[in-house]
Order: structure tokens, then sequence, then C-alpha cells
């Protein structure tokens, strides 16, 4: 088969898309007949997608035969402007990382798409689902595709805005538009950042004779101005710190992620798409394409590692203490792109994008199989209300299952190649580096114990023990809210939970798959060469990546040290994995035996078995006296002690939690507020009466005459 | 000897007067007459300049054009203080504060 | 050195000017027939018609090779081209709302032939090369809004916005000609050609030079809406009727805009602007980025507090501006095209914006901003409109794929060329300023309930269609604008 087709028609890849969008757009706009069929709806929408996969597998296939140096083909279609020296043209870069992206995105986005068959049978916006879904694909295909920065750029703003539609799908919820509304804020004070970056580093090198905007110029050029300094600074650390500022509102970093977990409020599928194959990814993709300018910025580097490792146990923590499904999964996914920014950060740039790669597998199989689950259980997203699911929902459990082992990081499957890939990677870096890599490596490990912590609590409250069995945990004035799935699905008579329709069960069988077998790409050289089994992946990526730290020729020795970080970290994730089964199956007793020593704070408590909130009760009364917390010790010293690690464990995300309540969001709204503030003062100068408004003139004019000469 | 100065000192004068007409008079005609008083004396200026620089003509033709135009803006600002008149009953222009904020 | 023509050569370069005073006179003369006066429709369509003639001239005079016209008083170049085609447009769209009015349903022949006379001040205000000209010029333009904006008969808003604006217009034009007069005192010529050839000559004391200026500057502020001369705007705004609002926020201060551009060019820069070497003792640059901030910061910040459309909109026509002046304070060549580009997508968004807010104030009888709740939930017209809104706002954000998104770029781009970073970076901060009350609308359109339970209705069958026309446009030129850049490219060289 000719390849060199698909590489001639590479527009399709993002055209399809579009030309959905418009197709199913238009329809529901304009009340075509049409869209009334969903048959007719869903066809379109993930037939765009599927064309979209094969053309991106053509181009895979095609640049997997040629020679690594020639992998990177520019399309160009039309010069979409050029204003003084800036020039921008509309083409596409074709090259090993972005066919990798676009496989994610199309392959994942695909089995979303046929996942939403099912999830949205009984939405009544069913055809405006699926155009959102379409053009968020096309704005994402943009992104990735485009061979210089504008088109990235244009492609970042409108996964946002297309985020922003469809988080607050269900606009007739207030919470779900404002979420959707602070979506966009927040990725608005991100952008602004990105812009200036992108503007600094062209007009840097417009100085320097060489103003592009394309990245192959950017790549070629950038060394140019690797001496440059602006107030002090080196020109390319400012850059890469003002897009990373960007990454971080994109990607969900500390401190820009507070929009993500409440973005939960889309439907569940959309979730997956933003969480999993899309929008949250931008930000590391952006890094791995822009890798020329970050290798020549370490301190910039530094920054993205320290702000990747804090937020990958910073989010992880947090996960612990929530009993919205979705919510985990929403911190599980701003852990999960801290590791890929730590990946980038230590200069391992084929890691980082391992990582998103798999991630993208298994986490799109969490949030699909928490759809499946709250669909099953009647739109419910309280874990606490949920139990034994695993009898009523097979297909639903396994494949969550093995996703969750995946995302554990529990070997062979495929978490534990990435991640293992990236923690190695940062140790190393703190031998030959810096040893503040060592810190963020031992955040990294604190971080993964989490993970795997949290998601087999997330497994066992879900499909262990009988159906609703932590039911009466629930406190009253909180049991009647928590649907926030609750749309068009009324009318179910029993309330069984029940298996979900086939084109979801296939989606998640698909890419449960996946999450098992997509690691054994990137096997480490470490492992590989037993087998003679190649690092494929880093090879694939090599040739737009061959800037990145990692250990080239040098795959003749592998420190034993290495092995032993990998048990070390599979011994960990697997007790922590088992602590997180033990706590929430069969000794549910250990956290309540600790209740029990606390008879005041007992009765302070509304419901001694609502474990999460005691805990929090606990955690706060103990800081006031600490003497009452120490004394716990001498009880039983297991519990106690495994009940004190838990007890600081959510302290730090009670503690994060309320700053992130109180700090984050106060920040935010600080500013606003003074802006706020600012206009009605000066509105206030808007007295109605013309003579003032005069008055105002004449001072202006006074003011600057006297201002300028003196 | 009347010179240059003494002139523009004149016009300075009258500017100043027209001002501080409009900044403090709230009958809305009295602010009209305090902007003719300010034309005028931006037309003192260009005939003066125009005739201690040799560019007479400009400068007296130029201030022929602002007294047409002030005529012609007075016109128009007293029909609109009739039209205020008749919808507020009053010119005074502190009463006239419908619009603001 | 240009070819300066006397003034029968010139008439050639005035033929649309000719036409459009040929249609003032003609619609007074139709107005007397009882036949004509009768129909509604008649009178507007003529002055169409005029505009349209006008247009066409105005791209036939364009093969004329550029001269200094009417012995220097005004300059015909690509720079003036430009804005005829812009007073032209401009203008067609007034009538077209202003036709479709409720407000100006009872407005006589006048109201017409003063729009037109409007259309007729602008380009030659763009074109004026002398004291002398811009002075006349900017009265025309200004004495006939004071009119149109007083034009609803026995509306205390409309007379009230009327009377502040006749008030503050005559100040500030008369501040700013006592200006004019202390230049033409220290240079002793009214021509801004001459002006800049007697600066470099005679280097200056900067203290009635920059009196001067400033008060110079006063008079063009006060056109665009530049703090801290913009205080008559939100008023005169809010008060006028709604066509004329939409107008005076485009064409007029397109108008300021390019006589503050042309002036600033001809009379105080040498190398294409980009050296402010006749006045080294005044630092214009860092006179027009404070108006810059100021205008902007302020414009974005008191209209999160508005509740009026109008008033929101009008401050936002002064963020708007603030956003223009930075590329004043740049000047160089870039900054020159960005601000005609700018102003370009301003007509297509701002007229857009205005047009759906004037189908929805009419059809629910009040200006507050709350009418547009619940639009997009009002039948497919109420959808039409809350989409082609939220085109516009996004637009008027700076967002992409709209034009609003190039617009800003452009300029942004022209001002970090002239290494005014901190500028660039307080601009980029308004537009996310600027972000929280567009969005508001888009909230109220979407996501609350609607007020009215009836459909949404247009009120006209050609106005979804004309607001759909700008809807597509303000997206097809935010996705394909090479040819409208190529266009202002070949419009940003003014002749000095």
């Amino acid at each position: 088969m000719n390849t060199q087709f698909f590489i001639d028609y590479a527009w399709i890849i993002p055209l399809a898309p579009l030309v959905g969008f418009l197709i199913n757009g238009i329809g529901t706009f304009l009340k075509l007949p049409y869209v009334r069929s969903k048959t007719v709806v869903h066809t379109i929408a993930c037939g765009a997608l599927l064309l979209s996969f094969i053309f991106a597998v053509g181009v895979f296939l095609h640049l997997s035969s040629l020679e690594p140096e020639a992998r990177s083909i520019t399309r160009y279609l039309y010069t979409w402007l050029q204003v003084g020296s800036l020039k921008a043209d509309a083409a596409f870069l074709l090259d090993p990382l972005s066919s990798v992206m676009m496989l994610i995105i199309t392959g994942v986005g695909f089995l979303i798409h046929v996942y939403s068959i099912g999830y949205m049978a009984d939405d009544p916006s069913y055809s405006r689902f699926f155009t959102y879904l379409n053009l968020f694909c096309f704005a994402m295909l943009l992104l990735v595709m485009g061979d210089n920065l504008l088109m990235l750029f244009i492609g970042w703003e409108g996964v946002g805005l297309c985020s922003y539609l469809l988080i607050g799908f269900w606009f007739k919820e207030k919470a779900n538009a404002q979420a959707g509304m602070k979506a966009f804020v927040v990725n608005r004070i991100g952008d602004f950042a990105f812009l200036l970056g992108m503007f600094l580093l062209f007009w840097t090198m417009y100085d320097y004779g060489h103003a592009s905007v394309t990245f192959k110029e950017i790549g070629q050029h950038v060394g140019l101005i690797k001496d440059v300094e602006v107030g002090g600074w080196p020109v390319l650390v400012l850059v890469g710190i003002l897009l990373f500022i960007g990454a971080t509102g994109k990607s969900a970093q500390v401190p820009l992620y507070v929009w993500l977990p409440d973005a939960m409020a889309g439907p569940t599928p959309v979730s997956g798409l933003i969480h999993a194959a899309t929008m949250v990814t931008a930000g590391i993709y952006m890094i791995g394409r822009l890798n020329f300018v970050y290798t020549l910025a370490p301190e910039a580097l530094v920054v993205v590692a320290t702000v990747g490792a804090v937020t990958a146990l910073f989010a992880a923590t947090i996960g612990f203490a929530q009993n919205d499904i979705k919510k985990v999964l929403a911190y599980s996914t701003v852990s999960q792109l801290g590791y890929m920014f730590l990946g980038m950060g230590t200069g391992a740039y084929a890691a980082g994008i391992f990582h998103l790669m798999t991630h993208a597998f298994f986490k799109a199989c969490l949030f699909l199989g928490s759809g499946s689950v709250i669909l099953g259980m009647h739109h419910e997203q309280d874990m606490r209300k949920m139990g034994g699911l695993k009898k009523y929902m097979p297909v639903t459990y396994w494949t969550f299952l093995l996703a969750t082992i995946a995302i554990a990081g529990i070997f062979p499957f495929s978490g534990f190649f990435s991640k293992d890939e990236i923690l190695w990677k940062a140790f190393e870096a703190g031998g030959h580096i810096s040893s503040w890599y060592y810190v963020l490596w031992g955040l990294g490990i604190a971080g993964a114990m989490g993970t795997a912590f949290y998601m087999f609590r997330a497994v066992s409250m879900t499909f262990y023990g009988e159906l609703g069995a932590r039911a009466h945990e629930v406190p009253a004035e909180e049991a009647s809210h928590g649907h926030d799935d609750d749309h068009g699905h009324h009318g179910h008579g029993d309330h069984t939970p029940h298996e979900s329709p086939k084109t979801m069960t296939f989606a998640l069988s698909v890419l449960a798959l996946l999450s098992v077998v997509g690691g054994f790409l990137g096997i480490p050289y470490a492992l590989g060469h037993f087998f003679h089994v190649p690092n494929f992946f880093e090879h694939w990526l090599e040739p737009v990546l061959n800037h990145g730290g990692g250990h080239h020729g040098g795959h003749h020795s592998v420190p034993p040290i290495e092995y032993g970080l990998m048990i070390f970290s599979v011994a960990i994730a697997l007790t922590a994995s088992y602590l997180g089964y033990l706590f929430y199956t069969k000794r549910q007793d250990l956290p309540k035996k600790f209740v029990a020593k606390f008879p005041k704070l007992h009765a302070l408590a509304l419901n001694k078995y609502y474990v999460d909130e005691i805990y929090q009760a606990l955690v706060v009364n103990n800081l006031l006296r600490l003497n009452n917390f120490l004394s716990a010790f001498d009880a039983k010293v297991v519990d106690g002690a495994v009940n004190a690690v838990g007890s600081v464990v959510r302290v730090y995300s009670r503690v994060m939690g309320f700053w992130d309540a109180t700090f984050v969001d106060g920040l935010v709204n600080g500013v606003a507020q003074l802006v706020r503030q600012l206009g009605r003062a000066l509105r206030k100068t808007q007295t109605g009466r013309i003579q003032n408004y005069l008055y105002v003139a004449m001072l202006g004019v006074v003011i600057l005459m006297i201002w300028r000469m003196l | 000897m009347i010179s240059i100065q003494h002139y523009l000192l004149v016009s300075a004068a009258i500017f100043v007067l027209g001002l501080l007409t409009v900044a403090t008079r709230r009958n809305a005609l009295g602010i009209l007459l305090g902007t003719e008083l300010v034309l005028n004396a931006a037309a003192l200026n260009m005939v003066i300049f125009g005739r201690y620089s040799n560019h007479m003509a400009e400068g007296s033709i130029y201030a022929l054009f602002v007294i047409v135009l002030a005529a012609a803006e007075a016109a128009v600002a007293l029909a609109v203080g009739l039209m205020i008149y008749r919808n507020f009953k009053t010119i005074d222009t502190v009463e006239v504060d419908d619009l603001k904020g | 050195m240009m070819q300066v023509l006397n003034n029968q050569e010139s008439l050639w370069y005035f033929l649309p000017e000719l036409a459009l005073v040929a249609t003032f006179v003609l619609i007074f003369i139709l107005d007397l027939l009882p036949s004509i006066k009768n129909q509604k429709r008649a009178l507007p369509i003529v002055a169409a018609i005029g505009v349209v003639f006008f247009l066409g001239l105005s791209v036939y005079v364009q093969q004329f090779p550029q001269a200094l016209l009417f012995h220097g008083m005004i300059v015909g170049d690509s720079f003036t081209d430009f804005f005829r085609l812009f007073a032209g447009v401009s203008t067609l769209f007034a009538l077209y709302f202003s036709v479709k009015s409720k407000e100006l349903a009872k407005v006589k022949a006048e109201y017409w032939a003063l729009i037109l006379g409007i259309a007729l001040g602008l380009p030659i205000l763009a074109a004026s090369n002398n004291l002398l000209m811009i002075y006349l010029s900017l009265e025309l333009v200004s004495i006939l809004s004071y009119v149109v904006v007083g034009s609803i008969y026995g509306s205390r808003a409309s007379s009230e916005a009327a009377l502040k604006y006749v008030l503050y217009g005559a100040t500030a034009s008369g501040i700013m000609i006592y200006g004019l007069s202390l230049l033409f005192g220290v240079s002793g010529t009214l021509d801004a050609i001459q002006i800049k050839a007697f600066l470099l000559s005679h280097p200056m004391e900067r203290l009635p030079l920059f009196i001067g200026l400033l008060m110079t500057m006063a008079g063009f502020g006060y056109k665009v809406s530049m703090v801290p001369f913009h205080m008559w705007a939100p008023d005169v705004y809010q008060g006028a009727p709604t066509p004329v609002t939409s107008y005076l926020s485009v064409g007029p201060k397109a108008a300021g805009f390019a006589i503050l551009l042309r002036f600033v060019y001809t009379a105080l820069t040498t190398h294409n602007g980009a050296d402010f070497e006749p006045i080294k003792s005044v630092d214009i640059s860092g006179l027009m980025s404070v108006f810059a901030v100021a205008t902007m910061t302020l414009g974005n910040v008191v209209a999160m507090w508005q509740k009026d459309t109008k008033r929101m909109l009008a401050y936002s026509s002064i963020a708007h501006a603030g956003y223009m002046l930075m590329a004043v304070a740049a000047l160089n060549q870039q900054a020159i095209e960005g601000i005609l580009f700018y102003l370009s997508a301003y007509l297509v968004m701002n007229f857009g914006a205005f047009g759906v807010a004037q189908a929805v104030m009419q059809e629910s009888g009040t200006q507050d901003l709350e009418s547009f709740k619940g639009l997009a939930k009002r039948g497919s017209k109420g959808s039409l409109a809350a989409l082609a809104m939220t085109v516009f706002l996004i637009s008027l954000t700076g967002l992409p794929p709209t034009i609003g998104f190039v617009g800003k770029f452009v300029l942004f781009s022209a001002v970090l060329e002239a290494k005014l970073y901190v500028l660039a970076v307080i601009g980029v901060l308004n537009s996310v300023v600027s972000l929280y009350y567009y969005a508001r609308i888009i909230k109220y359109m979407y996501f609350d309930d609607p007020l009215s339970e009836d459909k949404f209705s247009f009120g006209s069958r050609s106005y979804p269609v004309l607001i759909t026309f700008l809807a597509l446009a303000t997206l097809a030129l935010g996705l394909f604008w090479e040819p409208l850049s190529v266009v202002v490219k070949n419009s940003a060289h003014l002749l000095s």
C-alpha cells in the first residue's frame, strides 16, 4: 500500500471532525430533520473520528517507513497571515511527536465517541453534544498538527473554548455554568502568560535576524539567543517559564489547577475526553514540541520539574478525601499530569510523552468506567452509596480494575513502565544535574504511593462489599444532592444497578486492553535488553526530542540501583494498594476503632461511621490538643500508627483544600475584586453633570502640563 | 508701545476667563457664553500671530472661519437648549443629570 | 516633493465628496415634493444610493496619482482613500439600522441629510493637511453629530445627551483651536508639512510647543474619546438613538484616529514615523502611552459595572480606543497598519454587536442588559441572535478565530516591535478584564432563564440576514485576513 497518499491528504485528519461539527452543528442550529435521528448524528460524528484515525495511522505508517532523520514533513496549505516580518502559514507538521499525539487524540477520541452513543442515549441534547465533541477534537488536532506557534495558540484557545462549552453542557444548572466560566477564566490567565512568552520568543529571535514562528526554524536558530538577557534574566528562561505558566493553566498544575475538579460538572465522556486524550495534555505537548527551548533553559526546567513533582503529591493526597468518584479521578489526573511535567522537567521528554500516552489509555478507561458506574447506579456519583457493584457490572468492574492496576504502577501493566521511567530519570538527574532532583524523586515516590492507595480505595468502595453498605455514612443534608449527572434519565422503575450498553462496554474493553499492554511500547533498556527488545517509543521520538538529557548510546551498563528502585516502587505500590483495599473492605474496623478511642470527638461528630468527616474532625481537634493526639499511640501501636499516618495525610489534604479554597480562589477573587472596586470608584466620577466632566478634562490637561514640564 | 506680548496677554486672559465661565456657570447658556470667549481668544491669537509673522491673510482668514463656526455652533446649542427646556423645564445643567454612572 | 494641485485640478480627486454634497442637496429638494415626503422609505434609499455612488467614485479616484489638493489644504493619498471607503461602509450600516429603528420612526428629511453630512466630514477630516481644514472638518462632523444625537423628539435622554455633547464639544474644540493658534504662532504656518520643516530647522523651546500640542490633543482626544476627554461619551452614547450611537462609535471615532495619525505623522515625525525628531524636547510617545493606559483601563473597569446595554458598549468603545492609542504611541509603519486593521475589525464587530443590541432593546422595550437573558432559548431567531452576539462579543474580547483576535494581534505586534513591552502587557491584561463583562452577556443569553416567554423576533426579514452576514464576516476575516491585510498595507502610506 502506498502510504504517501496519507501524507498528501493529511489535512483530512483535522478536516473530518470539522466537517462533522459543521454538519451536526448546522443541523442542530437550524433544527433540520436529520439531526432528530440519533443514528445519523452519531454515525457522522464517530465516522469523522474514525476517518481521522485511519489517516493518522496512515501517516504513522508512512513516517515509520522513512529514515529516522527524514521523519519530519511539513504540509503547506496556504499563507495564513503576514504582518510585517511576521509570517505564519497554515501548514501541518507531520513528525513522530505529532503522529503520536494524532493517534492518541483520534484513537482514544473515537472510543469516547462510541462510548457516548450509549451514555448520552437518553439526553435531549444528543446532537449538540456530538457537535461539541467533534469541535473539540478538531481544535486539539489543530493544536498538535500546526507547524508554528500561532496555530498551536489557535488550537490552544480553541480547546479552551470547547471545554467551556462542554463543561457547561447542562447549562440549565447554575453550578455547571459557573464551573464552565471558572475553567474559561483560569485558562485565560494562563493564556496571557503563554502569549507573552510567545511574543518574547518571537521578538528576540527577530532582533537576531530570524523572525519566524515555525517550530523548525525556531529549533534551528534558537541557539543564537542562548545568552541574551532581559532585565538580568536569560531570555530563554523567561520564555520557558512564561510558556509553562500557560501550560499550568491548560494542564491543571499548581496553582492554576482549580478549574479541573470543578469541571467535573460536565457529562462523563467529556471529562474523559478532556482529562485523558486532549486538552490537559496540551501543556505537555507544548513543552515536548519546544524541547529545544527548554533544553537551553535549565532553570526553567527545574521550575517545570518542581511544579510537576509538587502537584503529583499534592493532588494525590487530596484524592484521599474525596467521596465523589469523579472527583477522585479528577485529582488523580492532576497528579498524573504532575508526573508528566516532572518527566519533561527532568529533560526526559520521551518519558513524559510516553506517560501521556499510557495515561490516555488508563485514565480514559477509568473515566468511562466511572461513567458506566454512574449510569448503572442511576446517576449516583457518591461512592459511599455504592459497593458490591462487581456482581452487577462485571465488565465495568474488570476493566476498571485493570486500569487501576495500571495507574497504580504495578508490573507489568502500562503505568509501571511509564511512571517508573520518569521516576528513574528524576533519580538519575539527582546524580548528574542537581541533588534537588532527589527531593523531587522523593515527592514522586510518595505521590505514587498515594495514587495506589486512593485508587484501590475507590475500587473497594465501589465494587466490593455490599451495595449501599456505607449509605448510612452519608449525612442527611448531603443525601439530597450529588446528582450532578441527573438529566433526562428519569422513570427507571427498579433501582438495581445494571451493566451498561454494548457501545460502552466495547470502548471500555479496548481501553482496558491498551492499559494492560500499552507499556510494552516503551520497555526501559534495563529490562528490555534481557530479551533484546528495544525501547520502541523512545527511538521513535528520538528525531524530535534528541536534545533530551536521557542516556544516549550509554545503554551498555545498567546501574544496579535502577533495578533496586524498580522493585522498591513496585513494592510501595503493592503495599499501598493492599492498604487501600484492606481499609475499605475487611478491616473497616481499623478506622472505626480509632474513633472509639475518642468518645468526646465521637459525640461531636454527626455520624461515627462517617470516616472521612471523623478523620477531619479528629485532625482539627488534635491539632489543638497535640498531647491527646500523641496519646493515641499507646492504645494499639499498629492501629494507632496506621491511623496517625492517615491523619497526617488528611491534615495535609484538609489544609491543602483550605489553601485551595481560600488562597488560590481568594487570590483570583481578590484581583477580580480589586479591579471591580477600581471600576466602582471610577464610575462615581461620572456624575452626570456636564461641568464635572469639563473639570476632569481641564484638570487632565493641567496635570499633564505640570507633569511633563517638571 | 504695544508689543505682541500685550496682545497675547489679552487673549490669554480672555481664554482663561472663558474657561472660568464654563467652569462656574450652571446655566447652559452661561456655559455656552464661556465657550464663545474661548473661541474668540483663539481667533484673536490667530490674527495677532498672522500680523506679526507676515502671514496676515492666513491668520485673519482663520479668525473669520472661527467666527462663522462659532455662530453655527451657537445656533445648534441654542436649539438644543430649547429642547432641554421643553423636556426638563429648566436649563440648569446640575438638574440635567439623568445619565450618569 | 509632492505634486501640489490647484483648485481646478483637485476637483477630480474630490468627485466622491461632490457626490455626497449633491445627494445632500437632493434630499432637501425631494423633501419638498409631497409624493416623496409621504414615502417613509424614499429618502433613506436616496441617501443610500448617494453613498453607493460615493463608494464607487472613491474606488474610481484611487487610480489618480497621489497629490496635495487645493493648494495643499487636503491630501489625496491611499490613506484618504481608505477612510473614504470606511466612511461609506459605516454610513451604509448606519442608514440601514436607522431605517429599522423604532426610535427614529418619526424623523424628517434632515436626519438623512445630516447623516450624509457627517459622512462628508469623515474623509475630509482624514485628509486634512492644514490646521484650518482640521478645524473645519472636525466641526463639520461635530456640529452635525450634536443634532442627530438629539433627534428623538420629546425624549429626555436624547435631549440631555445632545446638551452634554454640544457643551462638551464646544469647549473641547475651543481648547483645540487655542492650541492650534499657538502652533501657528510658533511655526508661522498652518500647513502641517511646513510645520515639520520649520520645527526641523528651528529647534523650539518646549513650553509653548508642548502646551500647544497638548491642547490640540485635547481636541483629537475628545473625538476618539480618550481619557481624560472621554466623559461625554457614555452619556451621549446612552441617550442617543441606537443607530446614531453605533455610527458615532465607529465613523467619527475612526476619523478622529485618522487625523490624529496624520497630524502626528506629518507634522511631528521623520523617517516614516519612526523618529519624533521635530519635537525632540517633547516625549509624544510617552504622552500617548499614558493616554492609552488610562483610556483602556478606565473603559474596561467601569464597563463591568454597567447595567445599561448602550452604556456598557460605550465604555467598551472607550476601551477599544485605548488599544488603538497604544499603536499611536508606537507609530511605526506597522502601527499605522495595525490601527487601520483594528478599525476595520471594529467596524464589523461593533456594528454587529450594536445591531443585535438594537433588536433586543427594541423587542423588550428597555435598554437593560438583563433583556438579553435567555435569548438563546427564545426560538430559532433568538438562538440566531444569541449565537451572532456571542461571535461579536468573542471578537470584541479578542479571542480566535475572529477578526477581533487578528486585530489585537496586529496591534500588539506593532507595540512590541516598538519595544513598548509594559504597554503591551497592560493591553493584554486589559483584554482579560474585558472578558468579564463580555462573557456576562454570553452567560445571560445561554444560562439564564428568559424574562419573556415570547419567541424572539427581529421585527424585519432582512435584519437577521444582515446580522448573520456580519457574524460570518467576523469569523471569515478572522481566518482569512490576507485580503484585508493587503488593503490595509497598501493604505498605510501617508503622503508627507
